[in-house]
């Protein structure tokens, strides 16, 4: 399968997106898997979705390779048309590459000859392989068989394979979720130097959202089969489009909030409410990061009025979070500046909200979708009475 | 009849290495253990050296006895079947092992279990069934006489013997296959798929070179149960080496020339052995995660009913026939007036061979078992081996080994059933130590130290502790060893004594003799005898 004919990335219509995908739908019996998804993934561009495990965002992945057909719906890759009206196109034409969770490299393989699998055609194959080995990092490992390599090794060449016939996209499912977390930091930051460098556009599907917001030029939240929001990892944390984005995707504290001409008024002061939560009047819940908090000890002790007290505390490596909860028994999340770091479990403190910009969610769409675990064990929402 | 049924001796580092326990490794075995370990390993390999011995010591030119054409002949006769019996039991295997695992194949579970029972045939009933149903005074013929048909195609010989062969082992390969497929990460078919190549190329590139040890293994193994099966080559005359072994053995004064024959056959035994577990080892570097999600099975389309077909072909050939062949016999010597009952003598001696050699068995393999899971060392491992090559040899070779060292080292045990026992117990040890083993090892010795920190002696936490713990072991492998001696044909046949008949060598010598009616008895008491045996152990394995 020789290279040659493909259009030259550069020129290629910049109008056509690499995948565009409407209305998919996939059930498993009385399971649904996908519900309903329209996503598009741009020339170069890297999307991630991230979601809890079983939300359907494997089946994504599947769906566009073509190793399962939709229910319904229409995939594009590259302007044409591989599933939908008119039937389905099997995935050995499809032209997209697949990183698979446990890499599921030819056993039976050199690295080398795993790498050329899917460019046997190719003349230039020896050439092409040996380019892909010093992309990922592993010029000499030509030889090895997989079995005899590590997994962050058998992770690289699953990346050189899949590139090795260009495909129109690259799908990576959960691709570090079987290394351990010194790896896994460190490949993160390869991959996306990989993938820059092959021009690949992809999509990358995670469960860990710190892997969803660091590889992903945009990010799409995904639960239960629905996509809740797609955006730059940026404008998905600053102002995520539902309760659920905004607890799932760090640390979201949700505060009462009455809000009047794009100012939310909670109970620690003012926050200025921005995006669809800028239309919000009268009572809502206001998204409250830990950084939005400033603490400072409570010069009277709890004896204060409206002081918090820390309840637990949790160190992270990088920083502090401590919980605090009001006497009325209101817990929130917050970041320990340098200023308390000292503090310790039952201290009183005194919160202060900085100048924020935020987004609300009006009663009626404050319901969280049951039974999604938080990503991570602090990710707890806090829902003021 | 080499009995297969226990799974292959864990080889190297990994299998004894990998300890559970909270034993400092090394630490020192226990003096009894190491007595009980080494007059094992000394019992297991003594025969075969003794063969050694008496083939150096032939009177005849050995070298020209090997290379005589009747020698040769044999030899070539052992490699034709083996050749027919692989190719034979991977035309069944394969297609088998594909259509229960991977396609939406009708009552799939159903042929899952129909197509292994064959497994607990022993060759000889298949055999006698065969030439009871097909040959020239057989069922077949007999109800085909008044349409004129005086003589039905030859059965004797190779056709019958690889026959008879390939529907006594094609299981290996079954089950070898689909363990394979179960295990194989199938996301790597679907990485193949998504790099460029159709279903079918897919198949040839990734699926076969990757089931490929499988199957060698799993043939491998058929291919030794045919070089050292006795009873169904004897029974349909195809002078394979095991055949000619006992000829040799009866008909001449110098027995060494049969002891020559004997190490060649082990010889040829050894060679396909080593290369199964060089295969295995393969298989095991192929192996994947099992399949996480659930993988929608091939859907076989208009192909569904002739590959029902094909499957309950198998099944009636390897399981009706038989049981239709003993019912024949069985009525036509009721019709025909025949005194017909079963001696319950033969009854008798398989029950007791088989309760003595299982007891025996299950003495010895507590101490083997505490002694390879518990002190795993050069000792252990080198008891462990020999346990599994005495297990591996074919039966005649061993017969006759003991023979041979009987006669001239212990006169007085010769033809004693004193002698059976113990061979029996000895050659089917790796049967009853490999469960008993494999509990210890699980549990490690941390119930026993709980136990000690609980207050108890060294002698109440073993006895309250560990000994509870293993007795299913111990009685599940006493089944095996059980199931082993009833069905074993060569040893009962020449290291018993005069006189004595057992449930197998009955049915052998009266097919042998043409009088299938009388051999019909002992075959279904037989059979009933094992798929109870079985059904025990099942019941065990599900609780």
């Amino acid at each position: 399968m020789s290279g040659s004919y493909r259009v030259p990335r550069d020129t290629a219509a910049p109008a056509l997106p690499a995948l565009r995908i409407a209305g998919l739908r996939r059930t498993y019996g009385s399971v649904v898997a996908v519900a309903g998804v329209d996503l598009e993934v741009r020339h170069g561009e890297m999307l991630t979705v991230l979601g809890p495990s079983g939300c359907g965002k494997t089946t994504v992945l599947r769906l566009v390779a073509g190793l399962e057909d939709p229910d319904a719906g229409t995939i594009e890759i590259g302007g044409r048309r591989v599933a939908g009206a008119g039937g389905s196109v099997p995935p050995e034409r499809r032209r997209v590459g697949m990183v698979f969770q446990d890499h599921a490299l030819f056993p039976h393989l050199t690295v080398a000859d795993n790498v050329a699998y899917g460019i046997r055609r190719d003349p230039d194959r020896s050439l092409r392989v040996a380019e892909l080995l010093e992309l990922v990092n592993l010029p000499d490992a030509g030889d090895r068989m997989p079995h005899e390599l590590s997994g962050g090794m058998q992770q690289r060449v699953a990346i050189a394979r899949a590139l090795a016939p260009r495909p129109d996209i690259v799908l990576l499912d959960e691709p570090f979720s079987n290394l351990d977390a010194a790896l896994r930091t460190q490949l993160r930051g390869d991959l996306r130097e990989i993938l820059r460098a092959a021009g690949a556009s992809g999509i990358l599907v995670t469960h860990d959202q710190d892997e969803a917001l660091t590889l992903g030029d945009r990010m799409a939240v995904m639960v239960r089969g629905r996509i809740e929001q797609c955006a730059p990892p940026e404008i998905v944390y600053g102002e995520p489009a539902t309760p659920f984005v905004a607890t799932f995707v760090g640390i979201g504290n949700l505060v009462h909030a009455d809000c009047r001409h794009g100012t939310g008024m909670t109970r620690l002061g003012p926050v200025r409410l921005v995006g669809a939560g800028g239309r919000v009047e009268g009572g809502a819940l206001a998204v409250i990061r830990p950084e939005h908090v400033e603490l400072e000890e409570a010069a009277d002790g709890p004896a204060e009025a409206g002081a918090w007290r820390i309840v637990r505390r949790r160190f992270t490596g990088s920083e502090i979070l401590l919980e605090v909860e009001a006497p009325d028994g209101v817990r929130l999340w917050c970041e320990a500046g340098p200023a308390v770091r000292r503090l310790r479990t039952g201290d009183a403190v005194r919160l202060r909200l900085r100048d924020v910009e935020t987004v609300a969610f009006a009663p009626a769409r404050t319901h969280q979708p049951s039974g999604v675990e938080p990503a991570r064990p602090e990710a707890e929402a806090l829902v003021e009475r | 009849m080499q009995p297969l049924t226990v799974p292959p001796a864990p080889r190297g580092r990994g299998a004894l290495g990998a300890r559970v326990g909270g034993l400092v490794p090394g630490a020192r075995p226990p003096l009894a253990l190491v007595a009980i370990g080494l007059a094992v390993a000394a019992l297991s390999v003594l025969p075969l050296v003794y063969l050694v011995i008496r083939a150096a010591g032939t009177e005849a030119d050995a070298l020209t006895f090997v290379l005589r054409p009747r020698t040769t002949a044999v030899l070539g006769s052992t490699v034709a079947l083996g050749l027919v019996v692989g190719a034979g039991t991977i035309g069944l295997g394969v297609p088998i092992a594909w259509l229960t695992t991977r396609t939406d194949l009708p009552a799939r579970r159903l042929w899952t279990v129909l197509t292994v029972v064959p497994l607990a045939i022993p060759s000889y009933v298949l055999g006698f069934a065969f030439v009871a149903a097909f040959g020239p005074r057989g069922a077949l013929q007999g109800l085909l006489q008044p349409l004129g048909v005086e003589r039905l195609p030859e059965i004797y010989g190779l056709p019958g013997a690889a026959l008879v062969l390939i529907l006594a082992s094609y299981p290996y390969v079954v089950l070898a296959v689909r363990a394979g497929m179960l295990r194989e990460d199938r996301s790597v078919e679907e990485a193949a798929r998504t790099l460029g190549d159709g279903r079918r190329t897919v198949f040839r590139r990734v699926t076969l070179p990757l089931l490929a040890p499988a199957i060698a293994a799993g043939t491998l193994l058929a291919v030794l149960y045919a070089l050292s099966d006795f009873g169904a080559v004897s029974l349909l005359q195809f002078d394979s080496f095991s055949r000619a072994i006992y000829l040799q053995y009866r008909a001449t004064f110098d027995r060494s020339l049969a002891a020559l024959l004997a190490l060649i056959l082990v010889a040829m035994t050894l060679a396909v052995t080593s290369g199964e577990a060089r295969l295995r080892r393969r298989a095991r570097d192929f192996a994947g995660r099992p399949a996480r999600r659930p993988v929608e099975p091939v859907a076989l389309g208009r192909w569904r009913w002739p590959a029902v077909a094909f499957v309950a072909a198998v099944v009636a050939i390897a399981l009706v026939v038989p049981a239709a062949t003993i019912a024949f016999w069985l009525l036509r010597a009721l019709a025909q007036g025949e005194t017909f009952r079963v001696g319950m003598a033969p009854i008798l001696a398989s029950l007791g061979t088989g309760v003595a050699a299982a007891g025996l068995a299950a003495l010895l393999a507590l101490p083997v078992g505490l002694l390879l899971a518990r002190h795993p060392t050069r000792l252990a491992r080198a008891v462990e081996r020999a346990s599994y090559a005495s297990f591996a040899l074919p039966g005649i070779v061993v017969a006759l080994a003991l023979v041979f060292l009987a006669t001239t080292v212990l006169p007085v045990l010769y033809q004693t059933l004193v002698l059976l026992i113990a061979a029996y117990a000895i050659r089917f040890l790796a049967e009853a130590t490999g469960p008993v083993r494999a509990t210890l090892a699980r549990s490690g010795s941390r119930l026993e130290e709980a136990g000690r920190t609980l207050g108890d002696g060294p002698v109440r936490a073993f006895t309250g502790v560990t000994l509870p713990l293993v007795r299913p072991a111990i009685l599940a492998g006493a089944a095996l060893v059980f199931l082993s001696v009833v069905k074993e044909l060569p040893m009962a046949l020449i290291l018993g004594p005069i006189g004595f008949e057992t449930l197998a060598t009955e049915i052998w010598s009266t097919t042998s003799e043409g009088f299938y009616a009388r051999a019909a008895g002992p075959a279904a008491v037989l059979l009933l005898l094992s798929a109870g045996t079985i059904a025990v152990l099942l019941r065990d394995d599900a609780r």
